[in-house]
């Protein structure tokens, strides 16, 4: 990754591009590689299963070590724009040697679960249970799929399109409930 | 003392210095959930400096405290501990909404966010806003301190109790209207796409 630097903006071009080049031959074979508006690349993992093996890979590979886990996150993909699937899940990773960004998405159906990198990054269990708790996207594997944000006896999951937007629930006695006195369970 | 033992002039001094120091010593418990707590904490300190106004001694225990001020954002699982809190203060108490959350669910009008603190608890001064000015938080203070030595009038405030307060946190009632027209398909997509000239 040699970049000749003329203003930051330019050196950080020039290393993603370099970025690209390289996940193009190495881990380009069956996957698509595009890139967005700001040369960001986007890799489209085959299957969850793959998408678990490519964060798996750029964190061991010397070249690239996509060492952080910026951010996990999903969209609903309910209008098929992006693919046939329902939703995607989108791993940010960065790394903090080179300074790159690569974004794995991966499509997933309803009843498909994904894999909990959990034990890659433990950093990604919450962000997978706030997957879990907006989508109701199941990872397997995942020491403690709870709901994070809504209350546990929530039912559906408010980032799906066909939730409606200003259904509320109310829980009389989620005071207790947060104390710890959850008999029912 | 009047002629026949009875203790007008006293009474009437002691209620006059009671309402004196009740609203020259408010003690706030401050209920900062989101950005407006940042204005709150601004007021309180030294550039706008509520001790001005006898409201500086910050209590963060609500046993301690008499004056609830609600500062941002209240979701649906906030709510019950903000009532609760409500419930454990002394009498007796006032309550500030501060800002447009606090009074009315502001920008959120959505699945997890109560729509205005007045569904739970009653409230004595409302604080437009988002954020109000530090201005505006010692505004409602200077206005409650006329409510609390009864030159303006305290509106008698509905009070909801608890299980009142339960169910605000739903609208499933008006919402059932919503629901049928809101649901968002592959086809209403298309719909809004053509409508917009895409693709
Ligand atoms: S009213 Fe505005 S500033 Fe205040 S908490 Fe709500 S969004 Fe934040």
């Amino acid at each position: 990754m040699k970049t000749s630097s003329v203003s930051p903006n330019a050196k950080y071009l020039a290393t993603q591009m370099a970025l690209t080049e390289y996940l193009k031959t190495q881990f380009g074979t069956g996957r698509k590689i595009e890139l967005d508006n700001f040369e960001e690349v986007i890799v489209w993992a085959k299957d969850p299963a793959d998408a678990k093996r490519c964060v798996k890979d750029f964190m061991t590979d010397k070249n690239i070590q996509m060492d952080f886990l910026s951010d996990l996150t999903a969209y609903d993909n309910k209008d098929g724009e992006d693919g046939d699937k329902r939703f995607v899940l989108v791993y940010q990773l960065f790394s903090r040697t080179f300074h790159t960004r690569i974004r794995l998405k991966c499509l997933l159906d309803e009843n498909e679960s994904a894999l909990t990198i959990v034990d890659l990054f433990a950093g990604a269990n919450w962000l997978e249970r706030e997957v879990y708790d907006m989508f109701g996207i199941d990872f397997k594997g995942h020491p403690n799929l709870r709901r994070i944000m809504m209350d546990e006896r929530f039912t559906g999951h408010p980032l799906r399109k066909e939730y409606p937007m200003k259904q509320r629930e109310p829980f009389k006695d989620n005071i207790r409930l947060h104390l710890g006195a959850n008999e029912d369970k | 003392m009047g002629k026949d033992g009875s203790s007008f002039f006293f009474t009437t001094m002691l209620e006059e210095t009671a309402k004196w120091a009740q609203k020259n010593s408010l003690w706030p418990m401050t209920f900062g959930t989101s950005c407006c707590g940042i204005e709150m904490m601004s007021t309180i300190s030294s550039t706008y400096d509520l001790a001005r106004f006898g409201a500086e001694v910050v209590r963060f225990s609500p046993r301690q405290a008499d004056l609830l001020i609600v500062a941002g954002t209240i979701t649906t699982k906030m709510a019950p501990v903000l009532r609760t809190i409500y419930d454990q203060m002394l009498e007796p108490k006032w309550v500030i909404a501060m800002g447009a959350c606090s009074s009315s669910g502001g920008i959120f009008d959505t699945y997890s966010v109560l729509q205005g603190i007045d569904e739970i608890m009653p409230v004595d001064v409302y604080v437009p806003g988002c954020p109000p000015i530090p201005e505006g938080l010692i505004h409602a203070i200077l206005h409650l301190q006329k409510q609390i030595d009864k030159s303006l009038e305290r509106k008698p405030a509905e009070k909801p109790t608890f299980e009142d307060s339960q169910n605000a946190m739903s609208y499933r009632k008006s919402v059932d209207g919503v629901k049928a027209n809101f649901i968002i398909t592959p086809e209403y997509v298309n719909e809004q796409k053509n409508l917009r000239g895409e693709k």
